[in-house]
């Protein structure tokens, strides 16, 4: 009979062993674990495509300007299939995103976490509430 | 052997879409015909996933145990629907992007074996050969050194020539675990979502390519044994890997309707030069409602260019 530990330690590299090593690795090699940023901005524009989303939001700075940035998500064919599209996100809406700057300093971030300025999850807690977009743990299969 | 496994996956219970436990194997499984093709060929085609939480390898921890009980097996899919809930990364980890992105899968497989791999009985990948570690050693000591000089110091996935679980073998990853079967008169067509490549597989005996020729899935050909579809595949480059292999891999895979939903899919890695001896695994397909999406992983590759430039900036900062 196993123990629940063993289970435990099942599972622990179950979530290891599923991201190849090679998906981390391009990350770190992009972004700068040292940079983190929080940035709170507005959409304009989403590059619904492969192999990365990216979410372009405007910034507004504390003297008043305003700095682009673009956010790297996952592949949009994911969000496809669960029933959400490019027009989910509607230039205007207002996002948070927790992730880290470029390594070679420029205004792009990782999307580590983004959400809504409410804190629902992005796309999940859709702010057009957009009908039809079934939750992501709603898996079909 | 592999006629004695795939026997044994079909009494385990033929792998019932959508649930935990395998069902009971009734005579309606036991002797379900596959549908025929045009042509009079068992018919496979339509969409398919692979994505399951099945481990490749069995963990250390389950060392011995060749199948979970109900209770493990939904333990297991409990844990993972856990890590499915988006947390801060560790210290020093940029971490990627929010778990939705994701889909790995939600479940073990239906026979509830431990792990993907069936042979060697423990339920991992052999031994590299003291050359292939070696070949291996040389790589990282020279990814180390040279982690970007230019597009060719990085992985085949990030620069959008092959993914590595597109094969073959054709596993699951991190998403977009999605194959499309069409069948022609002498061909076998897998359309691969990771990254659209398509697998042409001649079915009418012709032999296969020279041995000078090599191709980065390399070249397939296959043959009906029964209702099996077996393809066996030669002439790789000495740049395509999976788990160590390298140009001289013959990959034997084996394709069985089992169910309206179900593919029962195999395969045998033989490389020598590579691995101390041949394994295998097997890894159910599930129907799929799909549909795959073209991943033109060229079309914005801007991850590439940033990697670049990002190592760029850090020999400047450095000097």
């Amino acid at each position: 009979m196993r123990t629940k530990l063993a289970l435990a330690a099942a599972g622990a590299a179950l979530l290891f062993a599923a991201v190849p090593s090679w998906a981390h690795h391009a990350f770190a090699a992009e972004f700068d674990a040292k940079k983190p940023v929080k940035l709170e901005g507005t959409v304009t524009k989403m590059e619904w495509i492969n192999p990365h989303a990216w979410i372009h939001i405007d910034v507004k700075n504390a003297d008043g300007s305003t700095t682009s940035w673009m956010v790297e998500g996952g592949t949009p064919n994911t969000l496809l299939r669960r029933g959400f599209t490019k027009d989910s996100l509607q230039a205007g809406t207002v996002v948070i995103v927790d992730g880290y700057q470029a390594k070679d300093g420029s205004n792009r971030a990782n999307g580590r976490d983004i959400t809504f300025a409410d804190g629902r999850k992005l796309f999940l807690g859709n702010a057009t509430g957009s009908e039809g977009a079934p939750d992501a743990g709603g898996d079909k299969k | 052997m592999m006629r004695c496994v795939s026997i044994a996956v079909l009494l385990l219970g033929a792998p019932a879409f959508g649930q935990t436990s395998p069902a009971k194997p009734s005579a309606a499984a036991k002797h379900w015909v596959a549908p025929r093709t045009p042509e009079g060929a068992p018919d496979l085609q339509g969409t398919w996933t692979n994505a399951t939480i099945t481990p490749f390898e069995r963990p250390g921890t389950l060392s011995g145990e060749t199948v979970l009980s109900p209770s493990e097996a939904a333990t297991l899919e409990e844990q993972a629907a856990e890590a499915r809930i988006d947390r801060p990364p560790a210290p020093g980890d940029t971490g990627s992007y929010n778990q939705l992105w994701f889909d790995r899968g939600t479940k073990v497989v239906g026979t509830r074996r431990s792990s993907l791999v069936i042979d060697p009985p423990d339920g991992r990948v052999p031994a590299l050969t003291a050359s292939a570690q070696k070949r291996q050693q040389d790589a990282a000591t020279y990814a180390r050194q040279h982690p970007a000089d230019g597009p060719e110091d990085r992985s085949l996935a990030e620069r959008c020539i092959l993914w590595g679980t597109a094969g073959p073998p054709m596993v699951p990853g991190p998403y977009n675990n999605n194959y499309q079967i069409v069948q022609g008169p002498g061909y076998v067509v897998i359309l691969v979502e990771m990254i659209h490549d398509a697998r042409m597989i001649p079915t009418d005996g012709r032999p296969h390519l020279p041995k000078s020729i090599h191709q980065w899935m390399g070249d397939p050909r296959g043959h009906w044994e029964g209702d099996t579809l077996v393809v066996e595949t030669t002439n790789f480059t000495d740049k395509t890997r999976f788990r160590g292999s390298d140009e001289n891999l013959r990959i034997v895979e084996r394709f069985r309707r089992v169910d309206a939903n179900t593919i029962d899919y195999q395969f045998t890695m033989d490389d020598p030069t590579a691995f101390t001896r041949p394994w295998s695994a097997s890894i159910p397909m599930t129907r799929s409602d799909g549909p795959l999406f073209e991943y033109a992983c060229s079309e914005g590759n801007y991850a590439m260019t940033d990697i670049l430039s990002g190592a760029r900036a850090e020999e400047q900062r450095t000097q």
